[in-house]
Formats: structure tokens, C-alpha cells, sequence
């Protein structure tokens, strides 16, 4: 037996060692950002100058600038996880309350597919979004999404939705799990109609699930990296996003700017960091019981 | 608004969790559906409710048959054991939800919301969230928000189960008051036989799906029909012997190794009647066995052990191979291990036939006499 004393430093300790090399990470890469050179993690010059994207393009102007790229982005993010938020509340709502054949299978195939390599995926992705590209009004030129087929907001946004949902309906269908039979059975006695009941009665009560959900949803979008690489033109197109604009960075022709992309790495994160100190209770919900929170 | 049910059936699967019930329930009386849990009747007032349809059967509100009807077009209030109160909105809100759906005018609505709130006695709690009351105090919101549409049936799950034992007693005599006041019919669904005798009317009990008894907790008490309402009624519970029947020298006896019983020659009579068996069952309930001195008791028996109750203690003795429980008045002064001479009151002995469990005292009218 340990004495009393000892497990909470040991606890500390353990915490300490996994903690401290990702803070080391965070720490060189601000350093590296303000630098013009780093040793370890002491800077041999500050200087602003990694920052210059922030007011001009540093690649010419056929290269879309750092704040079309954060609004492409910001919006990507935002429609994708209204999409999941919507579907997925509607959907984990029937599969928690109603009885319809194929639903355990239904289910059961939503899990797998949460399971599934989305890698495989791509090739015929990109098929799809190429027909979808020819179908008029949606297809593309449409305002601030582009559209819904290849190389638009839209189209990207489509397919991180489709990933994200099966986890989506999943959670959703836990947090509806968690509200009382009696309670839905209760409105409908006092006259509200079923949809009635989803929307004033229930709703409410599982917001903390929505919160989660499309924090949890948003920073998946804003994190992308795989998917808006395939399915859009790349760093150079019209419909970049952050992730993508890190790429003009790295090239091989010209040396590699590390304290650049230290900058714009600092950049994508801030809206992260954020977003976390003021939601992060919510996001334990998603792992937690659910009902904690909410009222 | 009278209530029938005609053979009303409901199969979840292949499970019978009410089979062919019969039932009519009477405008403004105060009916208790009783059962052990899983007996069906939840599943029953879910029914009336218009939750769950039926399988197959009728429901008649006021013979006019509402099966399609859904839960909104019943007038119907219902509470629940968990109260189901909105937990997102105040308990004013609370109680005006079936009012805002009605698309009551917002003057009427206040008033309406006051005056159910204040015949609960939570008029100044309007503005308080469910999470900020006590459990009673919720339970009489759910009841105001019930009431506040004027209902023509309220339908009770279980409602006082959740609160403690002091409180259940206040609130059981509310709300047999309240529904007394009302005129309002009702049905109530407990497991709690006390609950059932003190506030109903009448009492169904239920068991596996199906209906076993039907009639006013006196007739429950004192005849009941088959040997399974005879256990499930009464605290502590009726005294289960199995005897040998007899007739003889114009005489009708119960027998067991160590005891004979002589019954009445009507009651023998009634019994052979209706084909009593040679094996029966006679339950007698604890207060109807008692203590008396040396001479002429029934059987003699050891005290096993005793259990003070306050105003009486209940004793259990054992002789032979059996076991028999008494209420005799407090304190009892007898020891463990003392014999002690007993006899019963052989009048109020209830006799049932092993095989279908059903009483061999039966009149002709179904009730036992």
C-alpha cells in the first residue's frame, strides 16, 4: 500500500510527463512564430515578420489571402455542423423513440460506417461530386458555398457531413435515450402533437448534446486536412481552407519558412483554443451522462 | 365520464401484458387498478390514455368508443410516478402548457394556472424551476398541471410512490379529497394494497394480464375470490393451511395433522356446492386467530417469534410443520419457545380449491361469502 501522500504526486507525475511534451510542442511553436531563428526553444531574434500573411499575400496575388481562406473555412465549418446537428437530432430522435422495421439494422450499419477508413472512400467520392458538379443551380457558382459538387465549400462540406454523421445520430440517439418516456408521454396528454413534443419538450432538454455535437462537429470541420485536399483544387483554388494554406509553405523548390508555418499553424489554432476554454464543459457531456448540465 | 373496457387486449410480441379485460367504471367514481409490478396494469391506463393502442377490444368513454382517438382528443389528465414535469420550464409554465396548446387567451390562462396552483397550495412557487422544488412540492404541480384543464378523467401512474412515507399518507388523503370534490372520475394504478383499499371505490386487481377481481375493498378484504387477491390484500398477509375436507356425523370438519376444525353446516354446504375437493386451501387472516386460555382450544403452538407493531404485535407460531401468524393485542407477554393454545374464527376462514385456485365459499352471485 501507498501512503496517502505518495499517489497523488505519482498521479501528478504521470500526468506531468505526457502533458509536458505537448505544451514543450505548443511553447516552440509560439516562440518560433515571434523568431527569426529558434535553438531548442530559445530564440536567436524576434521579429513580426512570420506574421506578414496576415496583411499581405506572400505568394502573389493569384493565391486567394489568408482571410478568404479563414472565411471558406469558417464557413465549411458552420454548414457542415448545422447539416449534422439538424439531421442528426432528427434522425437520433426516431431510432431512440419509434419502432420501424430495419431499425436494429439500421443501427447497427450506421456503426460500422463510423468504423469505416474513410480513405477507401475517396476515389468514389470524387466521381459523385463530379456529377454532382454538373447538376445546375446547386452544382456550383452558387454564393459563398460555391456549390455542392467538386472543388466548392459546399461539395467538402457534403462530405465531412456524411463522415460525421453516424457519429452524430449516435450520440444524439444516446442523449434522447436519457429523457423519460413519461415526460414525451406527458405532452402528448396535454395536447402537444409529436413534432410539437420534439421541439418544446425535448429539444430543450438534450441542448447540452447539441452543444457537444457541434463543437465536436465545427472543430472536426476546422481541422480537416484529408478531405478538402482531395475534393477542392488545393492551396492555390478559390475554395482553400487553413489547413490547405499551410501547404504553400512547404514546397520543394524553395526553402521551407518553418517560422511561417509555425505562424499560420498558431493562427488556425487560436479560434481552437478559444472555442475550448468556453465550451469545454459542454464537450465532456458528449463522454459523460448526458442529463448533467442540462436544465 | 364512464369508462368501459370490452375485452381489451394488448400483445407486446408474444406477450400477454393485458388479456381480454373487462371493465366499467362508473362517472365519478375512484377506481384502483392493483397489481404486483408487471402485471399489466400500467400498460391499462396507458390504453385509456391512448399511449398505446390496443391490440384488440374497446375503450368507451361514455359509450362512445375512443380507440382512434389520440391522447389530445380525450380530455384526459394524467400523473405520473416520476411526475414528468418539464424540466426547461417554470412550474407557471409548467402547469399552462396544456392551456397554451388550447390556445386559452393569456388573461384566462393566468387565472386558470393560479387557481389550480392555489387548490394545490403552490401558488407562490409560479416562478420556480421543477429542479428547485422538493418531490412533494413537484408532485403538486404535476397534479395542478392535470387539473388545470378541467379533465373529465384523471389517470393516476403510481404518483405517490416516490415520496416518503409521511408525505404519500397527506398526499393520499389530497387527492381521494380532491377527486371527491371534483366529482372527476379516476383511475388509479398502485402496487400498494393500502393505497388501493383507502382511496378507491372499487378495486380491480390484476395479475399476469389478466383481471382477477373486481369489487369495493371491503368485499376484497372480507371475500375474496381467488386465493391470489386473498394473499395480496391485507397486512401482514392472510394465513395460508393446506387441510383435509370432511363431512361427517352431519358434520363438515377441516383437518390437518395436528388440528380440526368444525365449520358452520351452511358454510360446508356452500362449499360442497360448489364441488369443494377433498385437498383444499383455508386462509384466515392473523386477526382472526387468537389467544385464548387452557380449555377448549383449537390446537396448541409455539411461539417463534414476535413482532411489536405498537398497538398490537404480530406473533408466528409454529406447530407441527406449519407455520401461522396472529395479531394479538400488545404487549404480548408469552416467550419464545412457550406453547400457547389458539383458536380461529372458524366464520371467517376463506376456503380455495388448490387446482383453480378460486374459493369454494362462492354464493351464487360470483362474490364469496
Amino acid at each position: 500500500m501507498l501512503r496517502p501522500k505518495v499517489k497523488p504526486v505519482l498521479a501528478y507525475l504521470v500526468l506531468i510527463v505526457p502533458s509536458s511534451l505537448i505544451i514543450l510542442g505548443f511553447l516552440w511553436l509560439l516562440i518560433t512564430s515571434f523568431s527569426t531563428r529558434v535553438e531548442g526553444l530559445q530564440s536567436l531574434g524576434w521579429t513580426l515578420n512570420n506574421w506578414r500573411f496576415l496583411w499581405e499575400s506572400p505568394f502573389g496575388p493569384q493565391y486567394p489571402s489568408i482571410w478568404a481562406v479563414t472565411l471558406n473555412t469558417l464557413v465549411m465549418s458552420l454548414i457542415m455542423t448545422l447539416i449534422v446537428v439538424v439531421v442528426s437530432s432528427l434522425t437520433g430522435y426516431a431510432l431512440s423513440r419509434m419502432k420501424f422495421p430495419g431499425r436494429k439494422g439500421f443501427l447497427s450499419l450506421t456503426l460500422i460506417l463510423h468504423a469505416f477508413p474513410s480513405v477507401t472512400l475517396l476515389i468514389p467520392i470524387y466521381f459523385v461530386l463530379l456529377q454532382i458538379a454538373k447538376i445546375p443551380l446547386i452544382g456550383r457558382d452558387v454564393p459563398l458555398l460555391g456549390g455542392f459538387g467538386y472543388n466548392t465549400i459546399g461539395g467538402v462540406a457534403l462530405v465531412m457531413v456524411a463522415f460525421q454523421l453516424p457519429f452524430g445520430i449516435w450520440i444524439m440517439k444516446g442523449f434522447f435515450d436519457n429523457i423519460s418516456w413519461d415526460m414525451e408521454r406527458s405532452a402528448l396528454i396535454d395536447g402537444a402533437s409529436r413534432f410539437k413534443v420534439w421541439w418544446q419538450i425535448i429539444m430543450p432538454n438534450i441542448k447540452p448534446g447539441i452543444a457537444a455535437l457541434s463543437i465536436f462537429s465545427f472543430l472536426t470541420a476546422w481541422n480537416a486536412y484529408l478531405i478538402p485536399l482531395t475534393f477542392t483544387a488545393g492551396r492555390a483554388g478559390k475554395s482553400a481552407v487553413l489547413s490547405l494554406y499551410l501547404q504553400n509553405f512547404i514546397s520543394e523548390s524553395v526553402m521551407t519558412e518553418w517560422n511561417a508555418v509555425a505562424a499560420v499553424g498558431l493562427f488556425q489554432l487560436v479560434p481552437v483554443v478559444l472555442f475550448f476554454l468556453f465550451t469545454q464543459e459542454a464537450l465532456l457531456n458528449i463522454y459523460g451522462g448526458g442529463k448533467k448540465g442540462g436544465v | 365520464m364512464k369508462i368501459a373496457l370490452e375485452a381489451l387486449n394488448k400483445h407486446f410480441g408474444k406477450v400477454k401484458a393485458v388479456d381480454n379485460l373487462d371493465l366499467e367504471i362508473g362517472d365519478g367514481e375512484f377506481v384502483a387498478l392493483l397489481g404486483p409490478s408487471g402485471c399489466g396494469k400500467t400498460t391499462t391506463l396507458l390504453m385509456l390514455a391512448g399511449i398505446y393502442k390496443p391490440t384488440s377490444g374497446h375503450i368507451c368513454f361514455d359509450d362512445r368508443v375512443v380507440n382512434h382517438l389520440l391522447p389530445k382528443e380525450r380530455n384526459i389528465g394524467m400523473v405520473f410516478q416520476s411526475y414528468a414535469l418539464y424540466p426547461h420550464m417554470t412550474t407557471f409554465d409548467n402547469i399552462a402548457y396544456p392551456l397554451k396548446l388550447k390556445r386559452v387567451r393569456r388573461k384566462e390562462m393566468k387565472e386558470r394556472v393560479q387557481r389550480s396552483a392555489d387548490m394545490m397550495g403552490i401558488g407562490d412557487l409560479l416562478d420556480r424551476k421543477p429542479a428547485q422544488l422538493s418531490g412533494g412540492q413537484q408532485q403538486r404541480v404535476a397534479l395542478a398541471r392535470a387539473l388545470v384543464k378541467e379533465p373529465a378523467i384523471l389517470l393516476f401512474d403510481e404518483p405517490l410512490s416516490n415520496l416518503d412515507a409521511k408525505l404519500r399518507l397527506r398526499m393520499r388523503g389530497e387527492i381521494k379529497r380532491l377527486q371527491e370534490d371534483l366529482g372527476v372520475t379516476a383511475v388509479y394504478v398502485t402496487h400498494d394494497q393500502v393505497e388501493a383499499m383507502t382511496m378507491a371505490s372499487r378495486i380491480a386487481v390484476m395479475n399476469y394480464g389478466v383481471l382477477q377481481t373486481y369489487g369495493t375493498p371491503n368485499q376484497l378484504y372480507n371475500h375474496p375470490d381467488t386465493l391470489f387477491v386473498a394473499g395480496f390484500i391485507g397486512a401482514p398477509p392472510m394465513n395460508f393451511l393446506e387441510m383435509t375436507f370432511e363431512e361427517r356425523d352431519n358434520g363438515f370438519y377441516l383437518k390437518t395433522q395436528a388440528l380440526e376444525i368444525r365449520i358452520s353446516a351452511e358454510r360446508g354446504a356452500l362449499a360442497k356446492q360448489n364441488n369443494v375437493p377433498q385437498r383444499v386451501i383455508m386462509g384466515i387472516r392473523p386477526e382472526n386467530v387468537s389467544i385464548v386460555a387452557e380449555q377448549d382450544p383449537d390446537f396448541k403452538a409455539e411461539v417463534y417469534l414476535i413482532e411489536p407493531l405498537g398497538r398490537e404485535d404480530l406473533v408466528t407460531f409454529r406447530f407441527v410443520d406449519e407455520e401461522i401468524r396472529a395479531l394479538v393485542p400488545a404487549p404480548f407477554d408469552g416467550r419464545i419457545g412457550e406453547t400457547i393454545c389458539l383458536k380461529l374464527d372458524k366464520e371467517k376462514a376463506h376456503l380455495f380449491n388448490p387446482e383453480t385456485e378460486v374459493s369454494v365459499l362462492r354464493t351464487g352471485n360470483g362474490r364469496s361469502s
